[in-house]
């Protein structure tokens, strides 16, 4: 009597890192890129930014706690890679001091003209991102982590390795100052009447 | 709740960051108080505004071909 055929070889390790790696990594793929893009400011070096952080999550995927929090590990990585290597080439060391900007809060600005901010609705994608550009980056930083991709104070205090104090501070200025940005915009656009700080 | 401890708790307050006792306070405030109603809306407003009109972007297709070559020889 012949014998039954052996069970198939259970996959090889290397293939449940593959899959494990798709299906927690790689999917996150958008986020590294939007993330990678306001702190770049450029495609070219954001894709390679995004290459390069896969490559050194993958090669420490075993450091990884599956089923935990894979964006925040995958944006950690991204952070360290674009200081190590990307802001030298990328972008001046920023002299801004950030203590002294002092932003000021729209809303009573436009309280009587336009309370419901209709004035936010003609203003178009590029014209937001180039203002969140202009940001300083500890502001920029904070700001699209919490306000494109939804993360939380802890989660950025996490990434960013500074007290949730800080986030909450930085996150409050950053808002206020891109909003002073779009609202002195608008005005110059004629968007809604103001006065331009 | 005055309207200044309002104001400065509105984006916690938005980001559901925090503790439940004061989230109450707030939402009681906001309830009794139509100005800080206004620049309560007026917040949430632009923090929508701002997600929409960022979220659009995603990462080229060529990158997410480059990323598989690299990582899988792919």
């Amino acid at each position: 009597m012949a014998l039954p055929p052996p069970p198939p070889p259970p996959n090889p390790p290397l293939d449940d890192k593959r899959a494990s790696f798709e299906r927690e990594a790689l999917v996150h793929l958008d986020v590294l890129y939007r993330v990678a893009l306001r702190l770049t400011a450029n495609p070219t070096d954001a894709d390679d930014l995004v290459q390069e952080t896969m490559l050194k999550a993958y090669r420490a995927w075993d450091q990884y706690e599956q089923g935990t929090n894979a964006k925040a590990w995958l944006l950690t990585i991204l952070r360290h890679a674009f200081i190590n290597e990307y802001r030298r080439k990328t972008r001046h060391p920023e002299t801004v001091d950030i203590d002294a900007i002092e932003p000021y809060a729209v809303f009573p600005e436009v309280q009587d003209e336009d309370p419901q901010g209709a004035f936010f609705d003609r203003i178009v994608d590029d014209e937001v991102l180039r203002a969140i550009d202009q940001l300083p980056e500890v502001f920029r930083e904070t700001l699209v982590l919490s306000d494109v991709e939804g993360m939380s104070y802890q989660e950025i205090a996490g990434i960013l390795e500074v007290p949730i104090g800080t986030v909450k501070s930085r996150l409050f200025r950053a808002r206020q100052l891109l909003q002073t940005k779009l609202y002195d915009y608008a005005v110059e656009m004629g968007y809604i009447k103001g006065s331009p700080a | 709740m005055n309207c200044r401890e309002c104001v400065e708790h509105l984006y916690e307050f938005l980001d559901r960051e925090l503790t439940p006792q004061l989230e109450r306070e707030i939402r009681e405030h906001l309830e009794d108080c139509p100005p800080c109603e206004e620049q309560y809306d007026f917040e949430e407003l632009f923090l929508k505004f701002l997600k929409a009109r960022c979220k659009t972007q995603g990462a080229p297709p060529e990158l997410k071909k480059r990323v598989l070559r690299e990582l899988f020889g792919e």
